[in-house]
């Protein structure tokens, strides 16, 4: 037999094709008695008969857990502990007491004030949020699917993401007025081109693969967004939502301090006509919760929802 | 019935700097009367793409391809086609279930049927008891039977499958082997099966075409001799058909060798 040594693209298949000779021109019966046997070893482990299932490993979890939870309260102590060792260096305006400053936050959420200004600072986000969300995720899916428009659309989208927040606001309240539609605008303006920039990249890295599959299947143009593009966003659509949140507060408390009368923002400013750095404090630390309950709660709660499917990479991030 | 007519394919890629690949080379074959047509040829030849082309996903830059249905029925009727890629390709975010129910829809099979189905098709793969495990938790074989169940649910007209039991152990892929040979004599498809091995081509093909390596062009034509019932992997008379087929494999490899 020959053996082929040269460096032709065929290689791998020669050497396979040559296995395969050297395998098959071995007498049949031997064959046949080699696979009698692997089928017999198929059948059962090799384990000592009448011997227990071995018990699964379940140790770990639990106590990981609560180091995660550990940390994440050392972290939390060590930020309060700095604030109070402040308190030693600087007058009481300056930096309040940490203990007078909750309770000026429990006097906040006690006499429902909290409720009222906080939910209407939410809603000017969720609505702006509504607003952005339901033009980006159409407009990233084309830019990133249809070359003429990412060429279209590519400038105003970079532009608007290099205008300050601060800029979008002043010019949403000249142009609306003072009253709810410039700050749901403001809002919406502001995160649009990070969202759909997000959204315009995750579509560029769909696998191409899967939409052929879904082609080959007859899958309507419905189903292969539903089922097939969507899902490979939703880590773009999350992070984009988490980063947008953040955007979307700090430009929603800035509208609400150019003379609404009510929402965080408007709070806030209040506390500085007084030279209140316990109320500043007090409505910011709420604000802070807020967003906690927003970030880990809802959307961490959303995201192991939705991936689901994924396994998780907790193994090797320790 | 259905079949497939290929016609003076011819297919050029891109290379990165812009020159032209030649990947198929004017060719021709149709699948008229038989049952499995194998195409067996070295790694990187154009298989693949020969069956792309097939299913329409990529164009040709000459000749053409078609799925000719000869029902007698309405001239609109156009043949169920059937893919088993060469990687799964499964929706990673839907369970194994959920997968073949896709194909299911995109194919417009009546509701009705599904359950039974997917019943019969899991079953036939060995995955009744992972219906509803997402494929990521899934071993590389394991997926692979989910991407060969996903084309065989549809019980296509046409089925094309691009070496579906390369991923599997011996046992598992023969068995799978004759169950695919069952199925398609029982529902009448016209199969194109791509394949590397000698054995697997002698075993499901009731006619095989050797391609060269790149460009790819038809060298060789082999019909089985033997009826897909009496194909026994002990048989003489089967080890002497894959002799001849593995002649004809390696004096196409001599023909290549660069003299140094
Ligand atoms: N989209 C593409 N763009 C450019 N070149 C491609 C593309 N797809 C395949 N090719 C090239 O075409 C040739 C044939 O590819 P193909 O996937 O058809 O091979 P194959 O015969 O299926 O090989 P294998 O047995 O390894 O799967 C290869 O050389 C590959 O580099
Ligand atoms: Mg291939």
């Amino acid at each position: 037999m020959k053996i082929v040594t040269c460096a032709s693209p065929i290689n791998n298949a020669a050497f396979t094709m040559l296995t395969a000779k050297i395998e098959h021109n071995r007498l049949p019966t031997v064959m046949a008695r080699e696979e009698k046997a692997l089928a017999a070893s198929v059948q059962a482990p090799l384990a000592t008969e009448g011997s227990a299932i071995p018990a699964r490993s379940k140790m770990g979890h639990g106590r990981e857990a609560a180091w995660t939870t550990g940390l994440r309260i050392a972290s939390i102590l060590a930020m309060l502990l700095v604030w109070w060792a402040l308190t030693f260096f600087f007058p009481p305006s300056l930096i309040p007491h940490p203990i007078e400053t909750f309770s000026e936050v429990a006097a906040i959420v006690s006499t429902g004030q909290f409720f009222t200004e906080m939910g209407a600072t939410l809603r000017r986000v969720g609505v702006g949020f509504a607003i952005a969300m339901l033009v980006s995720i159409p407009l990233g899916i084309l830019m990133g699917t249809v070359k003429s428009l990412e060429n279209f659309f590519e400038p105003p989208v970079i532009l608007g993401l290099t205008m300050p927040g601060l800029v979008w606001a002043v010019m949403m309240i000249m142009f609306f007025g003072l009253n709810e539609t410039s700050a749901y605008a403001a809002v919406a303006v502001t995160i649009f081109p990070m969202l759909t920039i997000s959204l315009w990249q995750g579509t560029k890295s769909i696998d191409k693969d899967l939409i052929d599959m879904s082609t080959a299947f007859h899958a309507g143009p419905w189903s292969k967004v539903v089922d097939v593009i969507l899902p490979q966003l939703v880590s773009h659509i999350l992070a984009a939502i988490r980063y947008g949140l953040g955007l979307a507060w700090k430009v929603v408390v800035v509208v609400e301090m150019f003379g609404f009368s009510n929402g965080v923002g408007y709070q806030v400013v209040r506390g500085f006509n007084v030279f209140s750095m316990k109320q500043v404090l007090a409505w910011a630390i709420t604000f802070l919760v807020v967003m906690i309950i927003i970030e880990f709660g809802m959307i961490g709660w959303l995201e192991s929802r939705i991936t689901r499917w994924r396994p998780r990479v907790e193994a090797w991030r320790r | 019935m259905a079949y497939v007519q290929v016609e003076n394919a011819v297919k050029y890629f891109s290379r990165e700097d812009g020159t032209d690949m030649l990947v198929l080379d004017r060719v021709s074959f149709d699948t008229k009367e038989f049952g499995i047509t194998c195409l067996l040829g070295p790694s990187g030849c154009g298989k693949s793409t020969l069956l792309n082309a097939i299913s329409g996903l990529e164009r040709l830059d000459q000749g053409r391809v078609e799925v000719i249905s000869n029902h007698g029925s309405a001239p609109s009727h156009s043949p169920r086609l059937g893919y088993v890629f060469q990687d799964p390709r499964l929706l990673h975010w839907k369970s194994v279930e959920e997968n073949l129910t896709f194909a299911l829809k995109g194919m417009s099979i009546p509701h009705a049927e599904w359950s039974d189905r997917l019943r019969k098709y899991l079953e036939i793969v060995g995955l009744s008891e992972f219906r509803n495990q997402f494929p990521l938790y899934l071993s590389g074989g394991m997926r692979q039977r989910v991407g060969l169940a996903r084309g065989l649910v549809i019980e296509p007209e046409v089925l094309l499958m691009d070496e579906p039991f390369s991923k599997l152990d011996q046992l598992t892929a023969r068995r799978l082997r004759e169950e695919t040979l069952r199925i398609c004599e029982h529902l009448k498809q016209s199969t194109v099966l791509v394949t590397h091995d000698v054995e697997e081509a002698a075993y499901m093909g009731d006619r095989i075409i050797i391609l060269c390596a790149r460009p790819a062009g038809i060298v060789d034509i082999l019909e089985n001799p033997l009826p897909p019932g009496a194909r026994d992997v002990d048989d003489l008379q089967f080890i002497a058909f894959k002799k001849r087929l593995l002649q004809s494999v390696l004096k196409l490899m001599e023909k290549d060798e660069v003299p140094s």
